[in-house]
């Protein structure tokens, strides 16, 4: 049953089959390349189009792998949520001993969800460009293609972990808001700040591997200096005022809040001037983290 | 707009720094903290690192349809050319143009995943390859007919065999459609009836399609018989290119720095004061000095020698080497007249014949000698003075028979064999 369930998954996130499908050929590469010592590449979409093929491929490659040969098979994309929900969730109804507990509840689980899909975002993105090493020092095409096709895995997981939150919603009896249509676009910024940190670590992690010790730590720390378990009324409240700004520095308040703001409305955004800020410093964090990638990306092979 | 060239590569140069204290290194924890305490006195002095040229000044261009050998020793620079050319890592100096699609081959079985069926792989390794999902459609069934692995398409290939894991992958590879295929020593892998059959499908792709190939082999003979044309790199440096030929004959010239034909000054010659060695030569039936001789037919060596001093007995002798250093065999003159008779002054020319079908394909080197036999004294002993190529032309007349891959052994004669049914 999982077996279908994995098979159905796949094929509606990543349209398309490993069977025959007609479509149209296309030459991968151009007719005419030139390469020397100074040229170098950015991020283009449309080279991410054109290869979008592997980009599809290598995600599934990784879907399918990860939950081959374990008994639960994709019941882990939901296993393990619940049981981070559940224990963090009930340690916030204690601490915050709300009236309504049923909200309190559903209110973090949103936002471990969120924080979930960034936190593997930026792990499985950091650890990406060494993990597939064996690729592009044999065969080339776009390294960009490597992490991109992280973020598609990270993405199913969050889907299926979403059935979750959908359910506990419907539980504690919430009404929907009309904002609630631009909460894709918390999701994507979230991915955005795992994919422009990840990048940055990726790139570091070539030379120095300490990377992989370095970006569990900061996952792990991250989530406490983040509205995960608290709101960020309740860890503002208790800062001192020049701390605040400190405190929305971390891109993850921004997207985490609106986030919240799009499920459950009302307060959820302590000051819009901080939402701001904490917005900027996500796209700045993005635009270092492609331009950091983008600068060593042509010679990884000789340090990988 | 000149179009006949597929790969024009103009002054390329690769770069690496070598870490100067590599040697230095601790393998001990210990050992590294003391050595970077060492290294901070050091902070500020230049930083001790030595540049070395994989590759320098590489020029040359490859027209479209040329299957072009690359050769050259260990650490000439083969694989990092390849690997600009397969744009995997840039260059630090000059430029390449490519006209045209370009698939590199650097190792069979790239990005294949263990967990995956047979049939999965075949779409992943694909699309890694450059081909589009069409492409794979429309090859699906010949790349599983040219692996062999129809009944386990939807087993995971870590169940697989070796051999049938190398042989998909190689199928999904030898099936892609680029204008220009570069590989680098798959047929290192897998049997010999799996090798036959990548030679093959990669002659086949070359001859029929016209496809561009780049080839990088240790194996001299495979060069020889795949390509056509040769690059040979030695330090980095390009040294020889052109047909493939010339090329493997310079490339066996580094080895021993001679040809099938020597002659000497009148005062250069070597000898001493009863014979003076005037020219060697290798040369076929026909009396035609080449660089390559047909392993099936015999071949002749020619000593040309002055006898300065009338009255004396001798012999002539030629010892013969292999690329390896080793003896083959030696042979002196026991049937000519002349060896027993003493000698007049002049000139003497004297003719030997290696049979057809005894030396193993490769180089030889040949020693040149004039010896008494009662007592044992040698009057002349030239060392290394000529070298010649056999080659097997693979009609399957000589001792191979069909076979066409690596065959060791320094000779390789054409035993007589009988087999009898014993019941």
């Amino acid at each position: 049953m999982y077996r279908e369930f994995l098979y159905f998954t796949s094929i509606f996130v990543f349209h398309g089959k490993f069977c025959p499908k007609p479509g149209k050929v296309k030459f991968l590469s151009e007719t005419k390349i030139i390469i020397d010592a100074n040229s170098s590449s950015f991020f283009s979409l449309k080279e991410i189009v054109r290869y979008k093929n592997l980009l599809n491929n290598l995600a599934r490659r990784d879907f399918l792998v990860r939950y081959k040969q374990a008994f639960a098979g994709i019941m882990w994309a939901l296993i393990k949520p619940l049981i981070n929900i559940l224990v963090f969730g009930y340690i916030s109804v204690k601490i915050n001993g709300s009236a309504d507990a049923a909200t309190n509840f559903v209110d973090v689980a949103s936002a471990i969800l969120l924080w979930q899909l960034f936190s593997s975002v930026f792990n499985d993105v950091s650890n990406s460009i060494i993990g597939n090493a064996n690729l592009f020092s044999k065969v080339f095409f776009p390294k960009i293609i490597i992490p991109l096709s992280t973020i598609l895995v990270c993405l199913v997981d969050f889907f299926i972990s979403l059935i979750i939150l959908v359910v506990l919603f419907i539980l504690s009896g919430q009404s929907l808001h009309w904002q609630i249509v631009l909460a894709p676009l918390f999701i994507l910024l979230t991915i955005l700040n795992g994919f422009g940190i990840g990048l940055y670590f990726a790139t570091i992690n070539v030379k120095y591997r300490d990377v992989k010790f370095i970006v569990p730590v900061m996952v792990q720390f991250g989530m406490y200096v983040s509205p995960v378990i608290f709101s960020t009324h309740y860890y503002l409240e208790r800062l001192p005022q020049w701390a605040h700004w400190i405190f929305c520095l971390n891109p993850m308040v921004g997207a985490i809040d609106g986030f919240k703001y799009c499920l459950f409305g009302g307060d959820a955004i302590y000051n819009s001037s901080y939402f701001i800020v904490s917005l900027c410093v996500s796209f700045l964090f993005l635009i270092i983290g492609i331009k950091y990638f983008y600068k060593f990306e042509r010679n990884f092979v000789d340090y990988i | 707009m000149n179009n006949d060239f597929v790969i024009k590569v103009e002054g390329l140069g690769k770069k690496y720094l070598l870490n100067a204290n590599l040697q230095e290194r601790s393998d001990t924890l210990y050992g590294n903290v003391i050595n970077n305490i060492k290294n901070l006195k050091n902070i500020g002095n230049k930083k001790q690192t030595e540049e070395f040229w994989a590759l320098n000044n590489v020029s040359f261009n490859i027209q479209r349809g040329d299957r072009v050998g690359i050769i050259g020793r260990n650490g000439a620079g083969k694989s990092t050319l390849l690997k600009i050319l397969s744009q995997i890592t840039p260059p630090t100096k000059g430029r390449i143009e490519i006209n045209g699609r370009i698939a590199s081959l650097l190792e069979v079985g790239t990005g294949f995943h263990g967990d995956l069926s047979g049939r999965e792989n075949i779409y992943l390794n694909g699309s890694i390859l450059g081909m589009s999902k069409h492409e794979i459609d429309k090859r699906f069934d010949e790349i599983v007919d040219f692996a062999e692995i129809e009944q386990f398409l939807d087993t995971p290939v870590k169940r697989y065999s070796s051999g049938m894991y190398v042989r998909l992958a190689f199928g999904v590879a030898a099936h892609l459609s680029p204008d220009i295929l570069i590989v680098d020593e798959v047929l290192a892998v897998g049997d010999s009836t799996f090798q036959k059959k990548c030679l093959g499908k990669m002659e086949q792709v070359s001859e029929t399609e016209g496809r561009t190939i780049l080839f990088v082999s240790h194996s001299i003979e495979t060069v020889l018989r795949l390509c056509n044309k040769g690059l040979l790199l030695e330090k980095g440096q390009l040294k020889t290119a052109g047909s493939i030929n010339e090329v493997t004959r310079s490339y066996l010239d580094t080895k021993s720095g001679v040809s099938s034909f020597k002659s000497w000054e009148k005062d250069e010659r070597p000898g001493n004061d009863i014979t003076k060695l005037i020219s060697v030569k290798i040369h076929n039936e026909k009396d035609e000095v080449n660089e390559e001789y047909d392993i099936v037919k015999p071949i002749g060596v020619t000593m040309e020698y002055e006898v300065l001093k009338d009255g004396e007995v001798f012999t002539h002798s030629y010892n013969f080497y292999n690329e390896n250093g080793i003896n083959i065999f030696n042979t002196h003159d026991t049937v000519s007249e002349e060896r027993t008779k003493p000698r007049k002054k002049g000139v003497y020319s004297t003719t030997m014949w290696i049979p057809g079908n005894l030396l193993a394909e490769g180089a030889v080197l040949v020693n040149v000698a004039t010896i008494k036999i009662e007592p044992f004294t040698i009057l002349m002993h030239e060392k290394e003075c000529v070298s010649f190529t056999v080659i097997d032309y693979m009609r399957g007349d000589s001792a191979r028979g069909n076979y066409i891959l690596g065959f060791p052994g320094a000779v390789r004669p054409l035993c007589q064999w009988d087999t009898k049914y014993k019941g």
